[in-house]
């Protein structure tokens, strides 16, 4: 394997690796230390210095060793665990509790998060108005800064938003890697396109209520960040569903299945993601000269974008997140990272070089702050 | 053909690589930016709608604001009207409120704040039950349910 990673070109010598790795290391000091590192308060420093060597030395061995996956899923995992500490801990510290109260909503003081996205969309065209009780501008995760921050991630990655941008694929991306083989190892790819279910039952269901009912109702990820205060049937109830969906869909079935089951059959976002799939300028290309249909990019896909058919075809589906997995396992590098217009098989390293530049980049800047705020606390509690 | 492919490929990958460079730095303007498109503003449902009406008294100010009754393609049958005590609120509030401005009291609250115990006396059919009152970090909110 190793050889056919040295002869593809994209397993690197130990200079050439640090080479590639050169343009990363600036891009993230600038971003990290706004271009002036600051050492008066040592636990800060200490975290920000940690931070900023986790995500170089990763970006590092992406090219060292050639392996995509591996190295992503590092950061990703980091990057679910920090953001839901930072959460956790602001909202512990400024409220004293993860639920909040009627207030915080009368208030417009919900963070808001990429997933109200699909469920404003028809309220925004026919209200002329935003159905989530945040802030427009300014505060902490505002509506604008997201909404900015999703499109131009869905526009350059595509579904890779799913694996390299999101903050909450980490949890169940964590828990489908802890077992070695799958207890369950069939699950029909039907299911694959119940997101766009869930999508349009929320978007209408959204529009007539004029509430988010997927983040009301639905969202797992509640169990990871806040809550509303159960203080009621209708509120209790809704406790029940969203730990129900947490600990089937995030934790029991990937552990089970080795797939990411809340990506793959709830997500609505990632159903959004797929249709951008078709704009992004980075794909997975599959090289049928070099492909021995041995289907372990099938076997291996967290997120069920692979199918025998689509192999033998020499295509990729739309539902790829272009985490690399399969890239990783395949011993003839048959299956690559490409870009929109190259054909298969040729300019193999030049396409995986640009695409992990812009996804790392993209992930590395985005989780920055939480990461370092995850350390800060960390340091703080250990000495 | 082949070749305007790849270059058009490639050119549209380093646009997002550009993309994603600027993306960061910028995010604070291009954030107001965002912030001005028209459709960028809280629905009235989570606002509690615009201030119709402000009672000073000595200490405090009343917002009696617009009553609500937006819906997605039409209006709503049931909606609420939200009032917002601001300044130094005493213990018991007792006030009577004229929502829509017709000369005569639609209704009468009357809160306990140190209980949260929450009254409402309705002098009109629109005016149905109380459906938050809670403290909030300016002073107390309220809204009360009404039908059309």
């Amino acid at each position: 394997m190793d050889k056919v990673l040295e002869s593809a070109g994209m397993k690197k010598s130990f200079g050439r690796s640090l080479l590639y790795t050169l343009p990363m290391f600036l891009i993230t000091f600038m971003f990290m230390t706004g271009g002036k590192p600051n050492f008066s308060d040592p636990a800060s420093a200490l975290a920000m210095m940690t931070a900023f060597l986790l995500v170089n030395v990763l970006y590092f061995f992406m090219h060292y060793t050639g392996k995509t996956d591996r190295y992503r899923a590092v950061l990703f995992i980091i990057f679910a665990l920090s953001l839901s500490y930072t959460l956790i801990h602001n909202m512990l510290e400024v409220r004293k509790s993860m639920s909040f109260s009627q207030a915080d909503i009368l208030e417009c003081k919900i963070p808001f998060c990429h997933l109200v996205i699909p469920m404003m969309i028809l309220p925004a065209a026919f209200t002329k108005s935003i159905i989530f009780p945040g802030s427009i501008i300014g505060g902490f995760a505002n509506i604008s800064s997201m909404v900015l921050l999703w499109l131009v991630a869905t526009v350059v990655l595509g579904r890779g938003f799913c694996s390299w941008g999101c903050f909450y694929g980490g949890w169940d991306d964590g828990f489908s890697r802890i077992r070695k083989k799958p207890v369950i190892k069939k699950i029909s790819e039907l299911w694959r396109w119940m997101p766009f279910a869930v999508l349009i039952m929320v978007a209408l269901t959204s529009a007539l209520a004029l509430m988010p009912t997927y983040c009301s109702w639905i969202c797992p990820f509640k169990a990871v960040t806040e809550f509303e205060q159960v203080t009621s049937v209708e509120s209790a109830t809704k406790a029940g569903i969203f730990l129900s969906l947490f600990g089937g869909l995030v934790i029991a079935l990937p552990v089970m299945t080795r797939k990411r089951t809340q990506c793959s059959f709830l997500c609505p976002m990632g159903a959004v993601n797929t249709l951008s799939n078709k704009i992004t300028p980075f794909t997975l290309k599959i090289d049928k000269q070099a492909c021995t249909e041995c289907l372990k990019c099938v076997e291996v896909c967290p997120l069920y974008a692979l199918t025998p058919e689509d192999v033998k075809a020499g295509k990729v589906s739309l539902f790829c997140s272009r985490c690399g997995k399969c890239v990783d396992a395949c011993s003839k590098r048959a299956i690559h990272y490409g870009i929109r217009g190259i054909p298969a098989g040729t300019m193999k390293n030049f396409s995986r070089n640009l695409f992990l530049f812009v996804s790392f980049l993209f992930m590395a800047i985005f989780s920055a702050g939480s990461i370092i705020s995850t350390f800060q606390g960390l340091f703080k509690f250990i000495f | 053909m082949k070749k305007v492919k790849i270059i058009a490929g490639i050119s549209w990958a380093f646009l997002c690589l550009i993309l994603i460079i600027i993306l960061f730095p910028g995010l604070n303007s291009f954030s107001v930016s965002v912030s001005k498109l028209p459709f960028m503003k809280l629905n009235p449902r989570y606002t509690g709608g615009e201030i119709a009406n402000q009672v000073i008294s000595k200490s405090c100010t009343l917002d009696i604001r617009r009553p609500v009754f937006n819906g997605f393609l039409k209006e709503r049958n049931s909606g609420f009207v939200q009032l917002d005590w601001h300044g130094t609120i005493p213990d018991m509030i007792k006030d009577s409120i004229d929502f829509d401005h017709d000369g005569n009291k639609d209704f009468c609250i009357s809160i306990n704040r140190k209980d949260s115990k929450t009254v409402l006396n309705p002098f009109n059919k629109k005016v149905k039950e109380v459906l938050i009152s809670t403290p909030t970090s300016y002073g107390w909110a309220a809204r009360v349910k009404l039908v059309n």
